[in-house]
Protein backbone atom coordinates (compact mmCIF):
# COMPACT_ATOMS: atom_id res chain seq x y z
CA UNK A 1 0.00 0.00 0.00
CA UNK A 2 1.84 3.53 -0.76
CA UNK A 3 1.94 5.74 2.25
CA UNK A 4 -0.74 8.50 3.34
CA UNK A 5 -0.74 11.51 1.33
CA UNK A 6 0.84 13.87 3.89
CA UNK A 7 4.12 11.17 4.51
CA UNK A 8 4.43 10.64 0.74
CA UNK A 9 6.48 13.89 0.36
CA UNK A 10 8.43 13.13 3.47
CA UNK A 11 9.01 9.41 2.69
CA UNK A 12 10.70 10.86 -0.70
CA UNK A 13 12.71 13.18 1.34
CA UNK A 14 14.33 10.45 3.41
CA UNK A 15 14.86 8.25 0.46
CA UNK A 16 16.71 10.61 -0.95
CA UNK A 17 18.40 11.55 2.37
CA UNK A 18 19.43 8.06 2.73
CA UNK A 19 20.45 7.76 -0.82
CA UNK A 20 22.92 10.48 -0.57
CA UNK A 21 24.33 9.05 2.42
CA UNK A 22 24.25 5.63 1.05
CA UNK A 23 26.37 6.69 -2.22
CA UNK A 24 28.58 8.73 -0.64
CA UNK A 25 29.81 5.83 1.79
CA UNK A 26 30.51 3.91 -1.62
CA UNK A 27 32.14 5.90 -3.38
CA UNK A 28 34.62 7.18 -0.59
CA UNK A 29 35.48 3.62 0.19
CA UNK A 30 35.72 3.01 -3.40
CA UNK A 31 38.04 5.50 -4.08
CA UNK A 32 39.88 4.77 -0.72
CA UNK A 33 39.44 1.04 -0.93
CA UNK A 34 40.04 0.50 -4.18
CA UNK A 35 41.46 2.29 -7.09
CA UNK A 36 42.85 4.84 -4.30
CA UNK A 37 45.11 2.34 -2.40
CA UNK A 38 46.54 0.13 -4.60
CA UNK A 39 48.67 -2.61 -2.43
CA UNK A 40 52.44 -1.40 -2.19
CA UNK A 41 53.33 1.11 0.45
CA UNK A 42 55.52 2.62 -2.22
CA UNK A 43 54.59 5.50 -3.42
CA UNK A 44 54.42 4.73 -7.37
CA UNK A 45 51.61 5.85 -9.57
CA UNK A 46 50.13 1.98 -10.09
CA UNK A 47 51.84 -0.05 -7.34
CA UNK A 48 52.02 -3.33 -8.05
CA UNK A 49 48.28 -4.19 -7.90
CA UNK A 50 47.64 -5.13 -11.37
CA UNK A 51 50.10 -8.23 -11.20
CA UNK A 52 49.21 -9.31 -7.42
CA UNK A 53 47.69 -12.58 -7.48
CA UNK A 54 48.56 -13.64 -10.99
CA UNK A 55 50.95 -16.59 -11.40
CA UNK A 56 54.79 -16.19 -11.64
CA UNK A 57 57.08 -18.24 -13.08
CA UNK A 58 60.51 -16.75 -12.92
CA UNK A 59 59.79 -14.22 -15.89
CA UNK A 60 56.74 -15.24 -16.97
CA UNK A 61 53.69 -13.52 -16.13
CA UNK A 62 50.29 -15.58 -16.20
CA UNK A 63 48.64 -19.22 -16.07
CA UNK A 64 51.63 -21.81 -17.01
CA UNK A 65 49.11 -23.86 -18.83
CA UNK A 66 48.71 -21.10 -21.56
CA UNK A 67 49.73 -21.73 -25.09
CA UNK A 68 50.09 -18.60 -26.01
CA UNK A 69 53.00 -16.76 -25.27
CA UNK A 70 53.67 -13.16 -25.44
CA UNK A 71 57.78 -12.55 -25.19
CA UNK A 72 58.39 -8.95 -24.46
CA UNK A 73 61.71 -7.38 -24.95
CA UNK A 74 62.30 -4.25 -23.12
CA UNK A 75 64.78 -2.04 -21.13
CA UNK A 76 63.81 -0.61 -17.84
CA UNK A 77 65.00 2.96 -18.94
CA UNK A 78 63.11 2.62 -22.74
CA UNK A 79 60.63 5.43 -22.59
CA UNK A 80 58.36 3.52 -25.15
CA UNK A 81 58.57 0.67 -22.57
CA UNK A 82 57.54 2.72 -20.24
CA UNK A 83 54.32 4.58 -21.50
CA UNK A 84 53.02 0.53 -23.23
CA UNK A 85 53.55 -0.68 -19.55
CA UNK A 86 51.18 2.04 -18.45
CA UNK A 87 48.49 2.38 -21.31
CA UNK A 88 48.18 -0.67 -23.36
CA UNK A 89 49.95 -3.41 -20.57
CA UNK A 90 46.94 -3.14 -18.38
CA UNK A 91 44.55 -4.05 -20.64
CA UNK A 92 46.36 -7.00 -21.79
CA UNK A 93 46.95 -8.32 -18.00
CA UNK A 94 42.91 -7.74 -17.62
CA UNK A 95 42.07 -9.40 -20.61
CA UNK A 96 44.07 -12.04 -21.62
CA UNK A 97 46.65 -12.80 -18.67
CA UNK A 98 44.22 -12.65 -15.64
CA UNK A 99 42.00 -14.54 -17.65
CA UNK A 100 44.22 -17.36 -17.99
CA UNK A 101 44.52 -16.89 -22.31
CA UNK A 102 47.97 -16.02 -22.23
CA UNK A 103 51.25 -15.59 -20.29
CA UNK A 104 53.45 -12.78 -20.82
CA UNK A 105 57.61 -13.26 -20.73
CA UNK A 106 59.85 -10.35 -20.07
CA UNK A 107 62.89 -10.40 -21.60
CA UNK A 108 65.36 -7.91 -20.44
CA UNK A 109 68.01 -6.07 -22.08
CA UNK A 110 70.29 -3.64 -20.82
CA UNK A 111 71.49 -1.94 -24.35
CA UNK A 112 70.56 2.20 -23.17
CA UNK A 113 73.16 2.24 -20.01
CA UNK A 114 74.22 0.98 -16.41
CA UNK A 115 70.65 2.20 -15.21
CA UNK A 116 69.59 -0.11 -17.17
CA UNK A 117 71.93 -3.15 -16.23
CA UNK A 118 71.47 -2.63 -12.34
CA UNK A 119 67.98 -2.17 -12.75
CA UNK A 120 67.84 -6.07 -14.67
CA UNK A 121 70.10 -7.58 -12.47
CA UNK A 122 67.47 -6.49 -9.97
CA UNK A 123 64.37 -7.74 -12.10
CA UNK A 124 66.53 -11.29 -13.19
CA UNK A 125 67.44 -11.80 -9.27
CA UNK A 126 63.67 -11.18 -8.12
CA UNK A 127 62.57 -13.60 -11.06
CA UNK A 128 64.17 -16.46 -9.31
CA UNK A 129 61.76 -15.64 -6.64
CA UNK A 130 58.74 -14.92 -9.04
CA UNK A 131 58.52 -11.62 -8.03
CA UNK A 132 60.31 -10.12 -11.05
CA UNK A 133 57.17 -8.26 -12.69
CA UNK A 134 56.02 -6.61 -8.87
CA UNK A 135 59.64 -5.37 -9.48
CA UNK A 136 59.04 -4.41 -13.53
CA UNK A 137 55.73 -2.56 -12.56
CA UNK A 138 57.50 -0.89 -9.72
CA UNK A 139 60.69 0.57 -11.82
CA UNK A 140 58.55 2.00 -14.44
CA UNK A 141 56.21 3.94 -12.12
CA UNK A 142 59.71 5.42 -10.94
CA UNK A 143 61.32 5.63 -14.31
CA UNK A 144 64.08 8.67 -14.40
CA UNK A 145 65.62 10.17 -17.40
CA UNK A 146 67.96 7.69 -19.28
CA UNK A 147 71.37 7.46 -17.60
CA UNK A 148 71.05 10.01 -15.24
CA UNK A 149 71.78 7.37 -12.21
CA UNK A 150 68.35 7.19 -11.16
CA UNK A 151 68.92 3.17 -10.62
CA UNK A 152 70.35 3.61 -7.35
CA UNK A 153 70.89 1.04 -4.89
CA UNK A 154 68.44 2.88 -2.19
CA UNK A 155 65.79 2.54 -5.15
CA UNK A 156 66.10 -1.01 -5.75
CA UNK A 157 65.85 -1.29 -1.79
CA UNK A 158 63.24 0.79 -1.40
CA UNK A 159 60.79 -0.87 -4.20
CA UNK A 160 62.01 -4.42 -3.21
CA UNK A 161 60.96 -3.71 0.36
CA UNK A 162 57.49 -3.00 -0.72
CA UNK A 163 57.36 -6.38 -2.49
CA UNK A 164 55.57 -8.75 -0.03
CA UNK A 165 57.33 -11.98 0.07
CA UNK A 166 60.18 -10.62 -1.33
CA UNK A 167 63.72 -11.67 0.28
CA UNK A 168 65.36 -8.70 -0.55
CA UNK A 169 68.69 -9.71 0.84
CA UNK A 170 68.82 -12.90 -1.18
CA UNK A 171 68.02 -10.86 -3.80
CA UNK A 172 70.55 -8.38 -3.69
CA UNK A 173 73.04 -11.09 -3.70
CA UNK A 174 71.10 -12.69 -6.77
CA UNK A 175 72.21 -9.31 -8.72
CA UNK A 176 75.43 -9.71 -8.88
CA UNK A 177 76.10 -13.08 -9.13
CA UNK A 178 77.57 -15.00 -12.46
CA UNK A 179 74.36 -16.66 -13.19
CA UNK A 180 72.56 -13.31 -13.56
CA UNK A 181 75.99 -12.22 -15.76
CA UNK A 182 75.56 -15.13 -18.27
CA UNK A 183 71.69 -14.71 -18.16
CA UNK A 184 71.86 -11.50 -19.19
CA UNK A 185 74.04 -12.28 -21.81
CA UNK A 186 72.18 -15.02 -22.77
CA UNK A 187 68.87 -12.94 -23.11
CA UNK A 188 71.04 -10.27 -25.51
CA UNK A 189 72.23 -13.10 -28.03
CA UNK A 190 68.51 -14.10 -28.04
CA UNK A 191 67.45 -10.60 -29.04
CA UNK A 192 70.22 -10.13 -31.55
CA UNK A 193 69.68 -13.40 -32.79
CA UNK A 194 66.00 -13.26 -33.31
CA UNK A 195 66.64 -9.38 -34.97
CA UNK A 196 65.21 -7.13 -32.12
CA UNK A 197 65.27 -3.85 -33.65
CA UNK A 198 64.31 -1.68 -30.41
CA UNK A 199 62.28 -1.89 -27.58
CA UNK A 200 59.88 -2.86 -26.56
CA UNK A 201 60.02 -5.30 -29.16
CA UNK A 202 57.39 -8.47 -29.32
CA UNK A 203 56.87 -11.96 -30.49
CA UNK A 204 54.49 -14.29 -30.27
CA UNK A 205 54.61 -17.65 -29.44
CA UNK A 206 52.48 -20.83 -29.90
CA UNK A 207 53.20 -24.10 -28.23
CA UNK A 208 56.43 -25.05 -28.87
CA UNK A 209 56.68 -23.43 -32.03
CA UNK A 210 58.95 -20.85 -33.20
CA UNK A 211 58.10 -17.89 -31.61
CA UNK A 212 57.27 -14.87 -34.36
CA UNK A 213 57.86 -11.35 -34.42
CA UNK A 214 54.67 -9.14 -34.28
CA UNK A 215 54.78 -5.34 -34.61
CA UNK A 216 51.56 -3.38 -32.96
CA UNK A 217 50.86 0.26 -33.22
CA UNK A 218 50.28 2.41 -31.67
CA UNK A 219 52.46 0.59 -28.48
CA UNK A 220 50.23 2.58 -26.20
CA UNK A 221 46.77 0.96 -27.64
CA UNK A 222 45.19 -2.07 -26.20
CA UNK A 223 42.74 -2.61 -29.72
CA UNK A 224 46.60 -2.46 -31.47
CA UNK A 225 47.11 -5.99 -29.33
CA UNK A 226 43.54 -7.65 -29.22
CA UNK A 227 43.81 -9.11 -32.82
CA UNK A 228 47.64 -10.45 -32.59
CA UNK A 229 46.31 -12.29 -29.19
CA UNK A 230 42.87 -13.40 -30.80
CA UNK A 231 44.54 -14.59 -33.89
CA UNK A 232 46.74 -16.61 -31.71
CA UNK A 233 44.58 -17.72 -29.87
CA UNK A 234 42.65 -18.91 -32.33
CA UNK A 235 45.35 -21.11 -33.93
CA UNK B 1 -0.66 2.74 -14.46
CA UNK B 2 -1.87 1.00 -11.24
CA UNK B 3 -0.72 0.58 -8.50
CA UNK B 4 -0.54 -3.24 -9.13
CA UNK B 5 1.02 -3.08 -12.85
CA UNK B 6 3.97 -0.44 -11.04
CA UNK B 7 4.56 -3.41 -8.12
CA UNK B 8 4.93 -6.30 -10.95
CA UNK B 9 7.16 -3.64 -12.60
CA UNK B 10 9.40 -2.81 -10.25
CA UNK B 11 9.92 -6.62 -9.39
CA UNK B 12 10.41 -7.82 -12.67
CA UNK B 13 12.96 -4.71 -13.17
CA UNK B 14 14.39 -6.16 -9.70
CA UNK B 15 14.53 -9.57 -11.22
CA UNK B 16 15.97 -8.46 -14.43
CA UNK B 17 18.96 -6.56 -12.65
CA UNK B 18 19.36 -9.34 -10.13
CA UNK B 19 20.20 -11.54 -13.12
CA UNK B 20 22.48 -9.12 -14.65
CA UNK B 21 24.18 -8.74 -11.45
CA UNK B 22 24.18 -12.48 -10.82
CA UNK B 23 26.09 -12.90 -14.17
CA UNK B 24 28.61 -10.11 -13.68
CA UNK B 25 28.88 -11.95 -10.12
CA UNK B 26 29.23 -15.26 -11.29
CA UNK B 27 32.41 -14.29 -14.07
CA UNK B 28 34.38 -12.12 -11.16
CA UNK B 29 35.18 -15.40 -9.91
CA UNK B 30 35.03 -16.97 -13.39
CA UNK B 31 36.31 -14.91 -15.15
CA UNK B 32 36.55 -17.64 -18.55
CA UNK B 33 32.96 -17.30 -18.69
CA UNK B 34 32.88 -13.30 -19.65
CA UNK B 35 30.85 -13.18 -22.81
CA UNK B 36 31.75 -9.96 -24.18
CA UNK B 37 31.81 -7.25 -26.60
CA UNK B 38 35.03 -8.16 -29.21
CA UNK B 39 36.35 -4.73 -27.57
CA UNK B 40 37.28 -6.60 -24.64
CA UNK B 41 36.26 -3.62 -22.61
CA UNK B 42 34.09 -5.97 -19.68
CA UNK B 43 37.64 -7.95 -18.87
CA UNK B 44 39.54 -4.48 -18.71
CA UNK B 45 36.17 -3.34 -16.05
CA UNK B 46 35.79 -6.71 -14.39
CA UNK B 47 39.49 -7.07 -13.26
CA UNK B 48 39.88 -3.22 -13.08
CA UNK B 49 40.61 -2.62 -8.78
CA UNK B 50 37.39 -0.55 -8.73
CA UNK B 51 35.54 -3.86 -9.72
CA UNK B 52 36.34 -5.02 -6.10
CA UNK B 53 35.49 -2.68 -2.64
CA UNK B 54 36.97 -3.68 0.07
CA UNK B 55 37.15 -6.84 -1.57
CA UNK B 56 33.60 -7.62 -1.72
CA UNK B 57 32.95 -7.68 -5.82
CA UNK B 58 30.55 -4.68 -6.95
CA UNK B 59 28.70 -7.46 -8.87
CA UNK B 60 27.67 -8.93 -5.49
CA UNK B 61 26.30 -5.71 -4.03
CA UNK B 62 24.19 -5.30 -6.56
CA UNK B 63 22.95 -8.82 -6.18
CA UNK B 64 22.05 -8.24 -2.57
CA UNK B 65 20.42 -4.59 -3.58
CA UNK B 66 18.28 -6.39 -6.33
CA UNK B 67 17.31 -9.19 -3.62
CA UNK B 68 16.24 -6.37 -1.34
CA UNK B 69 14.39 -4.59 -3.58
CA UNK B 70 12.51 -7.77 -4.50
CA UNK B 71 11.52 -9.02 -0.99
CA UNK B 72 10.52 -5.34 -0.04
CA UNK B 73 8.31 -5.50 -3.27
CA UNK B 74 6.90 -8.60 -1.80
CA UNK B 75 5.94 -7.62 1.24
CA UNK B 76 4.42 -4.24 0.44
CA UNK B 77 3.95 -1.67 3.14
CA UNK B 78 4.53 2.55 3.15
CA UNK B 79 7.87 1.53 4.72
CA UNK B 80 8.93 -0.59 2.02
CA UNK B 81 8.02 1.68 -0.65
CA UNK B 82 10.32 4.41 1.12
CA UNK B 83 13.38 1.59 1.37
CA UNK B 84 12.86 0.36 -1.94
CA UNK B 85 13.54 4.04 -3.40
CA UNK B 86 16.15 4.92 -1.55
CA UNK B 87 18.06 1.64 -2.44
CA UNK B 88 17.15 2.60 -5.94
CA UNK B 89 18.47 6.09 -5.41
CA UNK B 90 21.45 4.87 -3.70
CA UNK B 91 21.97 2.64 -7.06
CA UNK B 92 21.78 5.10 -9.60
CA UNK B 93 23.78 7.28 -7.80
CA UNK B 94 26.52 4.75 -7.76
CA UNK B 95 25.70 3.60 -10.86
CA UNK B 96 26.67 7.59 -12.00
CA UNK B 97 30.23 6.97 -10.43
CA UNK B 98 30.59 3.52 -11.71
CA UNK B 99 30.04 4.96 -15.23
CA UNK B 100 32.38 8.27 -14.60
CA UNK B 101 35.12 5.56 -13.65
CA UNK B 102 34.37 3.86 -16.89
CA UNK B 103 34.46 6.61 -18.87
CA UNK B 104 37.68 8.58 -17.28
CA UNK B 105 39.68 5.97 -14.83
CA UNK B 106 39.58 2.56 -16.55
CA UNK B 107 38.65 3.73 -20.15
CA UNK B 108 37.03 0.83 -20.88
CA UNK B 109 33.47 0.26 -21.21
CA UNK B 110 31.57 -3.19 -19.84
CA UNK B 111 28.53 -3.80 -21.96
CA UNK B 112 26.84 -5.73 -19.27
CA UNK B 113 27.62 -2.94 -16.48
CA UNK B 114 26.35 -0.35 -18.63
CA UNK B 115 23.14 -2.45 -19.43
CA UNK B 116 22.43 -2.46 -15.50
CA UNK B 117 23.97 1.02 -14.87
CA UNK B 118 22.04 3.06 -17.86
CA UNK B 119 18.79 0.63 -18.37
CA UNK B 120 17.71 -1.20 -15.31
CA UNK B 121 19.13 0.94 -12.36
CA UNK B 122 16.92 4.20 -13.72
CA UNK B 123 14.37 2.29 -14.64
CA UNK B 124 14.11 0.85 -11.03
CA UNK B 125 14.64 4.08 -9.84
CA UNK B 126 11.82 6.17 -11.85
CA UNK B 127 9.21 2.90 -11.01
CA UNK B 128 10.39 2.98 -7.22
CA UNK B 129 9.44 6.57 -6.66
CA UNK B 130 6.01 6.77 -8.62
CA UNK B 131 4.95 3.82 -6.70
CA UNK B 132 5.66 6.52 -3.74
CA UNK B 133 3.40 8.86 -5.47
CA UNK B 134 -0.13 9.90 -5.16
CA UNK B 135 -2.58 7.25 -7.11
CA UNK B 136 -4.93 9.09 -9.85
CA UNK B 137 -8.31 10.23 -7.74
CA UNK B 138 -11.32 11.75 -9.34
CA UNK B 139 -12.89 14.21 -7.19
CA UNK B 140 -16.25 13.71 -6.63
CA UNK B 141 -18.34 17.43 -6.58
Amino acid sequence: MPPEPRGRSRALVAAIAAAVVVVAVLVVASVFLSGGSGTSSTSGEGGTALVDGIAQNGTVLGDPAATVTFLQYEDIQCPFCKQYTDEAFPSIVAEYVRTGKVKIDFRGLEFLGDDSNTALRAVLAAAKQDKAWQLIELLYDHQGAENSGWVTDDLIAELAGSIVGLDVERMDTDAQSAEITAEIEALAGEARQRQVGGTPWFFVGIGDAKPYPVQPQPLTDPAAFRPIFDDALAG
Amino acid sequence: MSDRALRLAVGAVALTGLAVAGYLTYVHYRPEALVCTSSGGCEAVQQSEYATLAGVPVALLGLLAYAAVLGLTIVDTPLTRTLTVAIALSAAGFAAYLIALQAFVIDAWCIWCLVNDVVIVPALAVLSVWRLKPVTVTEER
